[in-house]
Order: C-alpha cells, then structure tokens, then sequence
C-alpha cells in the first residue's frame, strides 16, 4: 500500500484546464519531488489533495482509503498537512503563538503557554536555530516568516506534508536546516511532497520526481532505480521532440532605442535591472512566476515613488516616480491581476473604455459622449469583445472578454511603449490568437514597442524579438533570434546552464 | 555593548506605544499634583476615582472589541439604554426589585452584544455602520422606557457608588469604601475579567483575528463567534458602568452616554489599542483613560470657562487620536527601516 | 449574433430593469408604509400630509447629498458632523442677516467660508494623514458643538433669516413647497455632473477601485479631500436653508439629521463602499424616511419610536444588501 494514490484527476477553472489527467504515487516514508514548469498543473494538484479545491473527476487514495476532503482543516485531521505560502500568520502574534494557532493545549481553563513555548522551540530549533520564538511575526522577514508557517505544519505531526514550494524565499543555510528535518521526519515513516523550481533541490532531498506538463505528468524517475538526470528532466519538462516552430510576425523593428533603463533598483523585488527597448519591438519579460516581472511592469508604469534608477523616453529623461507621468509619455500599462488593477467591475464597458483618458490633459468637461461612444464601438469591433452592448456591466463578461476590454481602454492612445503584464492569462485560445494579432497590428502600424510579460513561455516564443529573463529580481539572461526555445528558456529561468 | 547598540536599544523602547503613554500619565499625574495640591489626599482621590471610573470600564470595553478588528459606536447610547431599563424596573420601596433589575439589565446587555455581534460576525456587516445603526435602536429603546430622565432605585444598590449612603450598612463596609471605594472594586472586577479573558484561547483569538482575519480563518478559528464574544464583552464592561452611573445619580437618561463613545475610542487609542486591531492592551487602554481624565482635571483647574468645555474637550480628542495615529506610524517605519 | 425582435426587447427591459431595479424597490418601500399607514391609522394620506412630508424629505435628502458624495468616493467615506456643521453656520449668520435681505451676500459667503474650513479640515486629516473618517468627523462634530457653546454662551441667539431664504425655504407657491423646486434643481445638476461630466466619472473610479483609478493617473487624496469639503460646504449651505425654515437658529437644529442623511443613502441603495451615485434613489430613500416617520409618530411612538424605526430598518436593510457585505 502506498501512502497516497491519486489518479486521473481532472480540474478546470472557468473555461482553463489546471489539470486533464493528474497522477501521483507517494510512499510511506518518501519525499515525492513535483517539478513543472509555470501552469504545469503541480500546485494544483498538491491544492486539490488538500482539499482547497475540488477535483471535477478522479480518484484520492490515502492510507488506502479514498478520501475528498472539503477544506485543509479536514485534511489536517486525517494528518495531511499543506504549507501555504505565508498564507496563515498572525503578524501580530509571536512566533510561539502562530504556530500553536488553532491547535492551543489547555491546563485546565487556561492555554498551556509552557508546553507550546516548548513544542514551538524544538522545532525552531532545528529549522532556524536562533531564532527567538518570542518575537512578533511582522518583525520577520519573509524567509523567517516561512520557517514558522512550516514550523506550524510540522507541530501538528502530520503523516503526509505537503510543501508547496517552501524554499522560494529561504537563504541557502534555511534550506539545508530544513532539508536535515525533513530527513529526520522520513525516518519517523512521515511522507512528503516537495515542490520547488530549484531542481538541484528536488534532485538533493527527495527520492521520486514527478514531472508534470500542461496538465498531466509526462515522466517519473525514480531515484533508487535510475540517477537523476537533469538535462532528462528538461526534456521531460519542456517536451522531447517536440520543438514547435512558430511562424514569426512579419515586424523589424528599428535601430532607435524609444526607451532605455538603466539600473532600476526596488526594494528586494528588483536590482539593477537595465535595458534598452527598441522602437517598434517586442521584448519579453520571462522567467519562472514571481521574479519580479510584475513588479517591473508596474515600476515602468510609475506605480511606485521610491523606484531608483534612470529612465530616457525617446532620448528625455524622465522620472517614472507617478503613475500620470507614465501616462504623459506614452507608457501604458495593461495590468496582469484584471480586477485588481485593470477594471471598475460594477461599471459599463462604456465608463471603463474612457477612464483612462481622464488622465490626459486638456479633457473637456462634458464627456462628449457621442464621439467617444463611436471610438469604444471601433474597439469593440476590433478586438472581437463579444458584450450586449456599452452599457453591459464589465463584471458580468467572461474573462476573456475582460483581459480585451482591458487592452481596449488604452487603444485609443498614441502609445509609444506599451506594458503589457500577463494579458492572456486565464484567456482562452481563440481571444487570445485574437488579442495578440490586433496588437501586433498596431506594432506594424504605427511602430509601438511593447514589453510583454506572460507566465506562458509559448506566447514568449512565438511572439518576442528578444526575451529577458528574470530571477529573483535580476535580469539573467537576454536571449535574441534562435536562443528563443523551449530549453533554453526553462534553462535559464531554472538556471541550470550559465 | 557599544554606544550604538545601547542607542538602539534605547530607540526601540522609546518607540514602543507602551512607553510613552505610561510616560504621558506620569507627566500629566504631575501637572494635576501641582495644580490640586491635595490630589492624593483620600477624600480627593476618592473624589478623582469616582469620576475617572466610568470612563476607565468603557475603555476597556472599547478596547477588547477595537483588538478584535472592530469598533462599537453604540457604546454610549447601550449605557444609556442599561441605565434607563435598570431605574424602570427598580421600586424605591421593594429591594428585591434591585436584584431583577440587575440580572434584566445583565441579560438586556448580553443581547445588546449578541444583535451587533451577529452582525459584525455572522452577517459581516461593516462594523461603523453596524453599529451606527444600532446606537440609534439602542437610542429608541431607552426613550422608549424612559422619556424624560427619572426612575426610581432601591436603597442598596446605592452601594455601587458609596457604601456609606445605604441605609444601615455596616461600620467595617463603610469604613472600608472611604478607602476603596465601589468604583475601585468594579474597575477591578473589570481587571480580573480580562485577566482571566487573556489567559484563555479567546483571549489569544481576539488579537488574532484582529491581526488578520483571513489568516485566523485559515487557522481553524471560528472568526464570526470570536467577534460576538468581543461585543459580548464590551456590553459587560458597559454593563459594570451603568451599575455605576445608576447607584450615583439615581436615575435613568436616555442621552447620558452619548458623550462617552467618542471618549472611549479615544482614551483607547491613546493608551496605544491600534484601531486596525490586533495590537494593544488593556492595562494600558486604562491609561489612556487616565491620562484622557486627568487632562480633563487639569482643563477644569486651569479654570476654563464652562462653554468652553465642549470645545477643548473635542480638540483634545482630535489632538489625541491625531497625535497617536501618526505616531503609530512613524515607530512602524522605523521599525521597517531596522528590518530592511 | 443573430437577435429577433422580441429576445431585443426582452434585453433592454433586462437592462432597464437592472438599471432601476434598487429604485423601484424603494418605491415599492413606500407603497408599502402607506399602505400600512391607511390600515393601522386611516387618514394617512391626506394632502396635506403629503406636501408636509415632501418638504421635510428635502431637507433630509439635502443632508443625504453631502453623504452621497463622501460616501461614493470610497474608503469607508462618512461624514458625521454634517448636523453641526449646519447649525454653526445658521447660529453665525443669523445675527449677520438679522431678518433683512441685505446681508444675504455676506451670509453667504460666511456659509461657504465655514463649510470649506471644516471640509479642508475633515479632507486633510482623512485623505492625507489617513485618520478614519468616523472618528475624525466624530470629533469634528464636538469640536462644533464646543465652538456653538462658547459663542451662544450666556446669549440667546439672536438674529433672523432673510426673507429670501423663508421665501425659499419655508414658503410655497400656490401647494407645493418651494424647496422642492430646489430639491428638483440640485438633483438635476448633480444628476447631470455624475453621468455626463468627467467629475462623474471621476468619482465612480475612485469609488470603485482606487488602484485603478490611481494607475490611471488620478490623484485620488486630492478627490477625496475634495469630496469633504464638497460635503461640509453643502451641510453649510443647508444651515442657511434650515434657518430659513425655521425662522430662528437653535443648538440641535442639524443634529437630528445626521442619522437620516446616511440612512436615506443606505435605504436608496447606494453602495457605503463606493463607485455608487445615484441622487434619485437617495432623495426617495429620504421620502420613505420622512413617511416612515409620520407613521411612528401617527402611531404615538414619538421621537423613541422613531429613532427605534430608523436604526431597526437601517440593520435590516444592511442585512439584505448583499453585496455590501464583507465578503470572504
């Protein structure tokens, strides 16, 4: 009997499939590594056996037993327990307090502070030794922040632990104390899952890999049979012989730099990122998720006031401190989280088309609403919005719908740089094919450069000139012409070659 | 230790909210000393105690529900109303009238915690306009039982205020309120009760899920029912005030807790409870109390003239809210700025 | 897409009723308080009630603007010292009008002047110190009534609106109350700001999602400071009418309309978190108030049964408005 058999597990989210065909074997005892690149399905699958999601159709053994669990406390109770990222600290609280949280012994009436200073101390002790478990949760940063979040899975002895890329933000030393603990709980007969994008990781710490691709798992190695390889791990990742070709759009952009970075530093999130973009281009923005390609969207947008770094539009140098000076320029962004960020969800197509020109000068105080109803009628025509009519309220559209009305907004602008943050994500193919043929259009037309981030490296490939990619805020590599392929960009995001 | 570790030792404790309210208490305990030369003279501080109480067990109240992630504007007028059901059902002449109308108002002040608990919690109503709403049913209520200020009360519940003014009280009790007097005790029954509160899981919760909610739900916590226990509470804390104002003034008034609300967010505030939640404490929301009372001392010392009150009573209150927030935030980015 | 004739119409009625869906249930609100009305006292809906109802709906639907605008910007916006705010300007400039026209322009202008230092006052300390505006106007509130006390201290208020003002407030030609004709003229001119102006769309982006509206490049501390000085400018002006209508100035005057202003935006269903304006449903949230009103008071419950009434239907009005709950 293994410890958990999952089999044939099917999840789609609106109209997007996670996963069409999701297997896994974990043993008794084993750390089960998942691997895969952005989308691949791992994260949701972990998510379904937790019980954050629901799967539509397959089958969760565990122990032996089939099991659907309807929310993480349930599955907690079974003893499978999943570390989120930082998804349940109490900044407030001590480190102690978080990870007692909802598990507080009592002596008598009382909570039983001693034994949970104990317990809490012990496991610090191994993950961080140092760390002072009296301190409060928002004095830490985020590598301690995760040690107690996997601090607080581990004190409720779990038999599966599931950890769903815990070393994201872990120093390397954080990583070998944790490494050590995990040994100690395959001793004591305890399961993991371990998901990371380091694959010298995965190769280090666990026994079976699992590599996952658009939605099922593509290959399996198992440790104790055969060494593990990475360029096979590759191959399985990116998908042997299967290198597509794409017809590339029929654009050459100019010799002139329309923008030109030059050591953007932000915070933690971006360091000395520089770059000249070239009129008329299309530069990519790659990477595994989360290494600070959002944040540069948005930092070329003027979102943040304290960015440091030099910025020359056409030659002029501006300061890319306020968003309206981003605006003024030219530079516009279409934002990656659409509700967040992109959409006034209770309101008409109408009012969302024409928000953006409030921004500009000179706007006339009575909206001259004929003509601007005439120009959001040509976009929606252009872009294929499939919506009733203007009036329709935004929320009410599929989400493909949404992400156009999103980049229909800025089309009426003379835009000299156009930032786009992930714009097909959650879209289906056919909006998508759509999307992507209007803006490149414009491109052609009126020689618009645009930076693109996707998390979907197929969307890089067929549609970039050059394509940075991005680590852990810095920019690694910038790979031009024949370099755009499958390898080489899961390489470099991965970092696996120099 | 070196100078520089000893300076930021010495910052990091300046900057603690703690710190400085006790340090603002003892400032303006030294103002009043000076200004009322018999402060601590027993009599007098009988007097200050007396006066002071009141506020101290709405603080405290405020505070519990402002750690949890809420607020209760209906603070004062539910003082009112208990005060107003307490004087309806008390009959001068039958002394076990005291007795129901203090288990009624017990219950009246429970369910006042259970409406705007269930719909802060359970029906997640936003809590200023929640219980902006319910200040006015609150409101209603004791007009309603009594329109005109009056009522009647039984002779030992004047024992809430002075022992020596209920009819054959025993030489030792009486003696012994003109040390501690009752308002003493009920601002140390108040005590207790959180004393006992914070040694329990809700205790922990309250600050939990004051913290972050999310994150708390996330943790097993059952964040709706933690919240009706926090008004719950409040109402007690309420509850212990009217037993006060009622064996004081002897009688009921729909509009006499009107004032208190706002005193109560902002002595909390002052004795450092962040209004977002999850942070502060209770001892020393009592300080904000104080220190809130003790200015009022000195205004009036400094012979301002009655008009005025209303006025410098407001500024103070912005002063203090203004003062508090900012400060607040200036000690948070230093904070940040050790941790970058 | 091909559309018949009939799935056409059968859209647009959708459309039109989703658009008036939260005013015809107001409506439908005060149908249904006459209608008790006439059941529980009979003679309820006599013309003359009516009319009366209808002028005193306009002062609360007066107050209920300056709540819409601080409300619709966003950021949990309310203003609670909208009543004495009112009743300082009409307790100054009572004695400045002393019962003649001829000080009107000064009156006036004093208005204005009081309503835009306390609205700097409020705006300031919540858009830019992010102070929350409950307590700031909270206090703010005291604060005016302290300034009140200290300047009617020991003196009765003296001094008598300008017959202007009594002509418009107080006063109606032929059967219809004058206010109401400016209540019909300021919810057209705020009607017609909020949907055809760039101000409209202004406020619902700052209402609806601030970071967008930021991202666009609005600069969303400057609109909300404004929104509140809007506010405290409008409750000033309303303090003019308030005298008006009364004839003298005295210390509650306004502050019997601070609940019923937020409550008439509660009650006409315009969202407390924002991006929302809609005046119509706001001025008949004030008239179901108003009628609500006369019913506690035809009853015999007086001043407790209305204040009852209004917290108890604003908690359940709250409760049915789903989509202004905190959502998980």
């Amino acid at each position: 009997m293994n410890a958990l058999e999952v089999t044939g597990i099917r999840k789609c989210f609106g109209g997007v499939v996670a996963l069409s065909n999701g297997n896994l074997v974990c043993q008794f005892g084993k750390i089960t590594g998942l691997l895969g690149a952005n989308g691949s399905g791992k994260s949701t699958i972990s998510k379904i056996i937790t019980g954050v999601y629901a799967a539509d159709e397959g089958e969760i053994k565990y122990n032996g037993k089939a099991i659907k669990y309807r929310n993480p406390h349930e599955a907690k109770r079974d003893g499978i327990a999943m570390i989120f990222q930082n998804l349940s600290l109490i900044p407030d609280l001590t480190v102690w307090q978080n990870i007692v949280l909802g598990a507080e012994t009592k002596k008598g009436m009382f909570l039983n502070n001693k034994q949970a200073k104990i317990l809490s101390q012990e496991i610090i002790g191994q993950l961080q030794p140092g760390l002072d478990i009296n301190r409060k949760v928002s004095e830490l940063n985020p590598g301690e922040m995760q040690i107690v979040e996997i601090a607080k899975a581990i004190s409720s002895e779990p038999r599966l632990l599931i950890l769903d890329e815990p070393t994201a933000a872990l120093e390397q030393e954080q990583v070998q104390n944790l490494f050590k603990y995990m040994r100690r709980l395959r001793h004591q007969g305890v399961s993991m899952i371990f998901t990371s994008h380091r694959i010298w990781e995965v190769m280090e710490i666990c026994q079976d890999v699992i590599i996952f691709r658009n939605g099922e798992n593509v290959g399996a190695i198992n440790s104790e049979v055969e060494a593990m390889d990475p360029e096979k791990i590759i191959s399985f990742i990116t998908g042997e012989a299967n290198h597509r070709q794409f017809t590339k759009a029929d654009h050459k952009p100019s010799d002139d730099t329309v923008l030109r970075i030059k050591d953007l530093n932000y915070g933690k999130s971006l360091k000395n990122i520089s770059f000249d973009l070239k009129k008329g281009e299309v530069l990519g923005i790659g990477g595994l998720a989360g290494q600070g390609q959002s944040e540069l969207m948005l930092a070329l947008a003027g979102s943040f006031p304290q960015l440091k770094g030099e910025a020359y539009i056409n030659g002029k140098k501006i300061r890319l401190i306020r968003p309206k000076t981003a605006i003024r320029n030219n530079i516009l962004l279409v934002p990656g989280d659409r509700q967040l960020e992109g959409l006034l969800m209770n309101h008409s197509l109408y009012t969302n088309m024409i928000f953006p020109k409030l921004a500009q000068k000179r706007q006339p105080l009575f909206t001259p609403r004929k003509k601007y109803r005439k120009e959001c009628q040509d976009i929606i025509k252009a872009l294929s919005i499939k919506a009733h009519s203007l009036d329709t309220v935004v929320g009410t559209l599929s989400g493909g719908n949404q992400q156009k009305v999103v980049v229909g907004k800025w089309l009426s602008f003379s835009t000299s740089v156009l930032l786009l943050a992930d714009p097909a994500k959650g879209v289906d193919v056919g909006a998508k094919r759509e999307m992507y043929e209007y803006i490149l259009k414009e491109v052609k037309d009126k020689q618009m450069s645009i930076i693109l981030y996707a998390s979907d490296s197929e969307e890089l490939m067929q549609y970039c000139d050059r394509l940075m990619i991005m680590y852990e805020g810095k920019a690694v590599a910038m790979l031009t012409g024949e370099e755009i392929n499958e390898d080489t960009i899961v390489a470099t995001s991965m970092r696996i070659r120099q | 230790m070196n100078a520089q570790a000893i300076r930021k030792d010495i910052r990091k404790w300046i900057f603690k909210p703690e710190t400085s309210s006790l340090l603002i208490f003892l400032l303006m305990l030294l103002i009043t000393v000076l200004l009322q030369k018999n402060f601590f003279e027993s009599q007098s501080l009988v007097r200050s105690i007396n006066a002071f109480a009141p506020l101290i067990l709405m603080t405290m109240g405020q505070a519990i529900v402002m750690i949890s992630g809420t607020i209760d504007l209906s603070a004062g007028p539910a003082l009112s109303l208990m005060t107003c059901v307490l004087t309806y059902i008390m009959k001068t002449n039958d002394p076990v009238t005291g007795v129901t109308a203090f288990i009624v108002t017990l219950l009246v002040a429970v369910l006042i915690g259970v409406i705007n608990g269930f719909g802060a919690g359970y029906l997640r109503i936003p809590p200023v306009i929640l219980t902006f709403a319910t200040s006015y049913i609150w409101l209603g209520a004791a007009l309603f039982i009594r329109p005109t200020p009056g009522g009647q009360t039984v002779d030992w519940f004047k024992a809430f205020y002075d022992f020596g003014s209920v009819k054959n009280a025993p030489a030792g009790l009486v003696a012994f309120g003109k040390v501690i007097p009752p308002a003493l005790l009920l601002v140390l029954i108040g005590c207790v009760l959180w004393y006992i509160l914070s040694k329990t899981r809700t205790g922990r919760y309250l600050y939990a899920v004051g913290s972050n909610g999310d994150s708390a739900y996330a943790s097993g916590i059952n964040t709706a029912k933690l919240q009706m226990k926090a008004f719950i509470l409040n109402a007690l804390y309420i509850f212990l005030a009217s037993l006060f104002f009622v064996g004081q003034n002897l009688s009921g008034d729909a509009r006499m807790g009107d004032p208190m609300t706002l005193k109560a967010i902002a002595a909390a505030v002052v004795g450092g409870i962040a209004m977002s939640g999850g942070r502060g404490s209770v001892y020393f929301a009592i300080i904000g109390a104080l220190i809130m009372s003790l200015v009022n001392k000195i205004i009036f010392f400094a012979n301002i003239p009655n008009a005025y009150q209303t006025l410098v009573s407001g500024l103070i209150v912005v002063a203090a809210i203004s003062s508090s927030m900012i400060y607040t935030k200036v000690s948070h980015s230093e904070k940040n700025k050790e941790n970058a | 897409m091909e559309k018949t004739l009939l799935s056409k119409r059968k859209e647009s009625l959708t459309v039109f009723y989703g658009n008036y869906k939260k005013i015809i249930a107001v409506c439908l609100l005060i149908l249904l308080l006459f209608v008790l009305g006439q059941v529980l006292v009979g003679n309820f809906m006599s013309a003359s009630q009516l009319l009366l109802t209808i002028k005193m709906s306009s002062f609360i639907a007066f107050f209920g603007l300056c709540q819409m605008a601080v409300i619709s910007v966003g950021g949990n916006g309310l203003d609670l010292s909208v009543g004495y705010t009112a009743t300082l300007t009409a307790v100054l400039t009572a004695s400045v009008m002393d019962g003649q026209n001829g000080n009107l322009p000064q009156a006036l202008l004093m208005a204005l002047g009081i309503g835009i230092l306390v609205g700097l006052a409020n705006g300031l300390l919540i858009a830019y110190v992010k102070l929350p505006p409950l307590v700031v106007t909270l206090a703010m509130s005291s604060i005016l009534q302290g300034i009140i006390n200290v300047y009617t201290a020991g003196k009765n208020i003296t001094g008598k609106p300008s017959p202007v003002l009594q002509l418009i407030a107080a006063k109606s030609t032929g059967i219809v109350p004058n206010v109401l004709f400016l209540l019909i003229l300021v919810a057209l001119i705020v009607t017609l700001i909020l949907n055809k102006t760039k101000f409209g769309l202004i406020v619902y982006g700052v209402g609806s999602n601030e970071r967008t509206a930021y991202l666009s490049g609005i600069n969303v501390r400057v609109v909300r400071c404004a929104a509140y000085i809007i506010c405290s400018t409008l409750a000033s002006l309303i303090g003019l009418l308030l005298i008006g209508n009364m004839g003298t100035a005295f210390k509650d005057m306004g502050s019997n309309y601070v609940m019923p202003s937020v409550a008439a935006v509660v009650v006409g269903g315009v969202s407390m978190k924002g991006g929302e304006g809609n005046y119509l449903a706001v001025i008949l949230g004030a008239v179901f108030l108003q009628t609500l009103t006369n019913l506690l008071v035809a009853l015999g419950w007086g001043d407790a049964g209305k204040w009852l009434g209004f917290g108890l239907v604003l908690y359940i009005l709250l409760m049915a408005y789903v989509s202004d709950r905190r959502r998980r």
